[in-house]
């Protein structure tokens, strides 16, 4: 008589310590998912605000003292998750939550200092996961400068395969092709997995037709997309310099990784003080101090001719509009980063091309350790990946048991709709499936559907 | 305003007073009384007009502090108005303001009865009545949010727009078994107090409807003489079962959990049982300078003051004729009420505790002008907002019942009869003194005088914001323009 009963699981029981731009993304994306969380933060005006939108339960205090941990429950905690703006107190949290309650926890650790050393600390201290927003969106970032004509990048399989999303271009070759179509004359082994024209987004078959203006999402082993992007008539060549506003964390993990494959970086900084120590942490780069917002500056700089531009300033707002003025003065390949994820829509409208969310990102990553955790231990959760404004799910599972989808051929199988199982890693080689193949044990999975939530490869199944 | 999803919440409540309506129709089927068919029809319209306003579900989910306000006030107010039809039609209640005023009484807990022979009242409208009480104690939306697969978390809003005491806070992560754990403790209470009625060879039917009331801290007694009848084991245990549940029931989940030490340094619970300790010691000794047994003595005081703190409102003795000091205990313990988070009326202890506390703090910052304290309550500091919001609720309580005062006074009878009238039904306890003592009943109130007593019962139960805020004109302004505007766009097209 109460409506459909939703056959949710029973969820995790999860802490989170800080209420940040990160933590409240986490409470967000994993109140979703149905867990039961504690937040805790020192600032009890916050609390309040955040328990208000979401069904979680708020605590004032110290998230490092023993008798807060106690009265967050942590002996019956699953996961214990610190993300303050303080390192130092990330880990203390989490080193006594271990001792305390036993479960597993995950910090943020984001100076580089320690980041360096992430390896060593997540072992001696015995944490589950350090994360770091800022390395992690330079990654994605680096991905991009090194494929320009791509919007978003993620690899798979270990880096053995890509998931590329690209805009098709007027008067492009793949204009009014279809899907099958399009695999016979240019590719076999690419693999269109979701498309997004105008508002909706379709997992699309061998008779969807693609449009200009279509935004593509394909599964290629790595070695085949840049073949076949050039096919389409794109740009492969990965940019040749870039210039950076605004020299914080994500700044320098960008010029970390551009610097060694041999790209020019300048980065423009208006604190002189940062300046120098950037300048002695990069000698490679060029460091300008200025104001990055001075048109004028970007200018004398080069914007108009430079090949990438970069802005990672903290304020979305000034980003924004960098990368508005960017794209009218100069043709440099723009990456935008966002970190605040009110306005979406309005963002959305506006043409910033590659847009990347360090939050995102690191939510990702703890919504698939989550997951795995849930599910029971013969599947397991690598990779996870929200796309297309969190419609479409792209999860790669590693299969370790038999079970009811393996070693049958994926046509006999009957699956959920609006799925796709895109490319299955066996062995060291990516293989995109066809209706013959099948899953077998050992195998490393990758699905992408619309149906968010999946747990374990057997959801897959109708 | 997001009036959608407050239509579907009103018809979700009418469809589970609906479905509770069915109790005493069984009722009325092991008696063999015709009125059954009457409830068993209101029980069908409930259901039916509730299942009608649910059938379309609201798209929008978005809920916030005044949709939350509003709700609860709406849904009230036509739980009462359904909930009197069976007073109405079967005859119990002579007019429809008789009916209703007997209903929100229910209700809201209150126990103040407009009926001249309640003995009269046939089995099944009884059971009902007394029923109203259980359903109101713990809150009939507090049942929607536990059994209902609600989205989103602003549902808080409605629990804390039911729920009495100053800051209303969740005992577990998910609002939901919140929610589940609070009415599996109400119940699990419940069943405890009817099986020990049961083993003082009270019959059934009277376990059952006593419990009801004790449980709601309501007070509809199925008797003349409310417990006077009953031996004295049954209503040292009826004593105790009041008091219990007129305890924060965050102390009974801290105590399931096993967290004894904490349970025990809830301070409100402290006060709360020191006051009830300080109140029966005083009536005690009063009553035995006038040639009563210190063992009957100290049974009736205990039963009074438990009945009148937790505002339950049952009586064993007619305490019309205590003496003046006893009487004027008694009335300074109905404006104290229960402990926040239970099911009594009142202003609450914890109130108290913060307003005496002020008090004190104010004295300090006159001998220390620039001295800094906080506030703490239970070793925690309270959030100037809360001391703030404390203080507002206690003058515009107050205000209310001046008001509603100046309103019955108009009605000619004595001071008392009037003063004490009013704060029975603002602080939900059930009998006054004087004319409208606990032998006595309401119904040689005027109409308007009911209305105002109707209105100040809701607005003592839902702690007056939920139910003052119906008269925020810009609440009104907002959803005829919402209207509006919509009707604009359909023109439009």
């Amino acid at each position: 008589m109460f409506g459909k009963k939703t056959s949710v699981k029973r969820g995790l029981k999860i802490i989170i310590v800080g209420c940040g731009k990160v933590g409240v993304t986490l409470v967000e994306q994993l109140s979703k998912e149905g867990h039961d969380i504690t937040i805790v933060d020192k600032n009890a005006g916050k609390i309040q605000e955040i328990a208000n939108y979401y069904d979680i339960m708020g605590l004032a205090g110290n998230g490092a003292s023993f008798s807060v941990q106690m009265e967050a429950g942590i002996e019956k905690a699953d996961l214990f998750i610190a993300v303050t703006e303080s390192d130092e107190l990330n880990l203390l949290c989490c080193t006594v939550a271990k001792q305390v309650g036993d479960c597993a926890t995950i910090a943020r650790v984001r100076t580089p200092d320690y980041s360096q050393e992430a390896a060593y600390l997540r072992e001696k201290l015995g944490l589950t996961m350090i994360i770091n927003p800022e390395l992690e969106a330079a990654r994605e970032a680096a991905r991009i400068l090194f494929l320009p004509s791509a919007l978003e990048t993620h690899p798979f399989a270990r880096g053995q395969a890509e998931l590329i999303k690209f805009a098709v271009p007027d008067n492009n070759v793949l204009d009014g092709m279809t899907i099958a179509q399009m695999g016979e004359k240019l590719a076999k082994e690419v693999l269109v997995c979701a498309v997004e024209r105008g508002e909706d987004v379709y997992i699309p078959d061998g008779d969807f037709q693609i449009q200009k203006g279509d935004i593509l999402s394909f599964v290629a082993p790595r070695k085949m997309t840049k073949p076949f992007l050039k096919q389409i008539g794109f740009q492969t060549t990965r940019v040749a310099n870039t210039l950076i506003i605004g020299g914080g964390k994500a700044a320098f993990y960008l010029a970390k990784q551009l610097i060694p494959m041999g790209l020019s970086v300048k980065i423009i900084e208006q604190d002189k003080e940062r300046c120098e120590e950037l300048s002695i942490l990069l000698p490679e780069a060029v460091i300008i101090n200025g104001d990055g917002t001075d048109q004028e500056l970007l200018e004398e700089e080069g914007l108009s001719w430079v090949e990438s531009f970069v802005p990672l300033t903290g304020i979305d707002e000034e980003n924004i509009l960098l990368t508005l003025h960017a794209r009218q003065v100069s043709h440099a390949k723009v990456i935008t980063k966002i970190n605040r994820i009110t306005f979406k829509d309005v963002i959305n409208r506006l043409d910033l091309g590659s847009v990347i969310y360090p939050r995102y990102i690191t939510a990702e990553a703890i919504i698939a350790y989550v997951r795995a955790r849930k599910n029971s231990m013969d599947s397991n959760i690598e990779t996870l990946y929200h796309m297309y404004d969190s419609q479409v799910e792209a999860i790669e599972f590693r299969v370790d048991a038999p079970s009811a989808v393996t070693d049958v051929p994926l046509m006999d199988l009957s699956l959920k709709k609006n799925l796709l199982v895109a490319c299955i890693f066996r062995e060291g080689k990516i293989l995109i499936p066809s209706g013959q193949d099948c899953i077998r044990e050992g195998d490393s999975v990758m699905i992408v559907t619309t149906n968010t939530g999946f747990e374990d490869i057997r959801d897959i199944l109708l | 305003m997001n009036n959608a999803m407050i239509r579907y919440i009103l018809g979700q409540v009418l469809r589970i007073e609906g479905i509770l309506m069915l109790l005493p129709c069984i009722v009325a089927v092991i008696y063999r009384e015709k009125e059954g068919f009457v409830i068993l029809g209101v029980a069908a319209l409930c259901f039916f007009l509730g299942t009608l306003a649910t059938i379309r579900k609201p798209k929008s989910h978005v809920f916030y502090l005044k949709e939350g306000c509003v709700a609860t006030a709406l849904s009230w107010i036509i739980m009462s108005i359904f909930g009197s039809l069976p007073f109405y039609l079967t005859g119990t209640a002579p007019t429809f303001v008789d009916a209703m005023f007997e209903t929100i009484s229910g209700f809201t807990t209150t126990g103040s009865s407009i009926l001249t022979d309640v003995e009269a009242v046939s089995r099944s409208v009884n059971f009902w009545r007394c029923f109203t009480h259980w359903i109101g104690g713990m809150g009939v939306l507090v049942f929607l949010l536990a059994v209902i697969p609600l989205s989103g978390g602003s549902h808080i809003n409605l629990m804390r727009a039911e729920s009495p005491g100053p800051s209303v806070g969740k005992l577990v992560p998910k609002i939901k078994y919140t929610a589940r754990i609070l009415y599996i403790i109400y119940i699990g209470l419940t069943l405890v107090q009817i099986i020990l009625l049961l083993i003082g060879h009270m019959p059934l039917y009277d376990a059952l409807t006593i419990t009801f009331g004790t449980a709601g801290t309501g007070g509809f007694a199925i008797k003349s003489d409310s417990i006077a009848g009953y031996s004295s084991y049954l209503q040292w245990v009826i004593t105790i079962f009041m008091i219990l549940f007129g305890v924060n029931f965050n102390a009974y989940y801290l105590i399931l959990f096993r967290k004894f030490k904490k349970a025990v340094e809830i301070e409100e619970v402290r006060y709360y049982f020191l006051v009830i300790a300080a109140a029966t010691a005083f009536i005690t000794w009063s009553l035995c300078n006038t040639a009563m047994g210190f063992a009957e003595a100290l049974k009736h005081a205990a039963f009074q003051v438990a009945s009148i703190i937790t505002t339950t409102g049952f009586a064993t003795v007619d305490f019309n004729y205590w003496s003046g000091s006893c009487q004027t205990i008694l009335v300074l313990l109905m404006f104290i009420g229960a402990c926040a988070g239970s099911t009594g009326g009142g202003i609450k202890v914890s109130r108290f505790v913060l307003l005496i506390k002020t008090v004190k703090k104010e004295l300090n910052s006159y001998i220390h002008p620039k001295s800094i304290k906080k506030i703490k309550v239970d070793g925690k500091p309270v959030e100037h907002e809360v001391v703030r919001s404390t203080n507002v609720y206690f003058i515009t309580f107050m205000i209310l019942f001046v008001l509603s005062v100046f309103l019955v006074s108009l009605e000619g009878k004595d001071l008392v009869t009037t003063f004490t009238a009013v704060a029975t039904a603002i602080n939900n306890v059930g009998p006054g003194l004087a004319l409208v003592g606990p032998m006595e009943n309401f119904a040689h109130l005027s109409d308007l005088s009911k209305v105002v007593l109707m209105f100040d019962m809701l607005a003592g139960r839902l702690e007056l914001f939920p139910l003052l805020i119906l008269f925020h004109p810009s609440l009104w302004k907002d959803a005829f323009h919402q209207k509006v505007r919509k009707t604009k766009r359909a023109t439009a097209r």
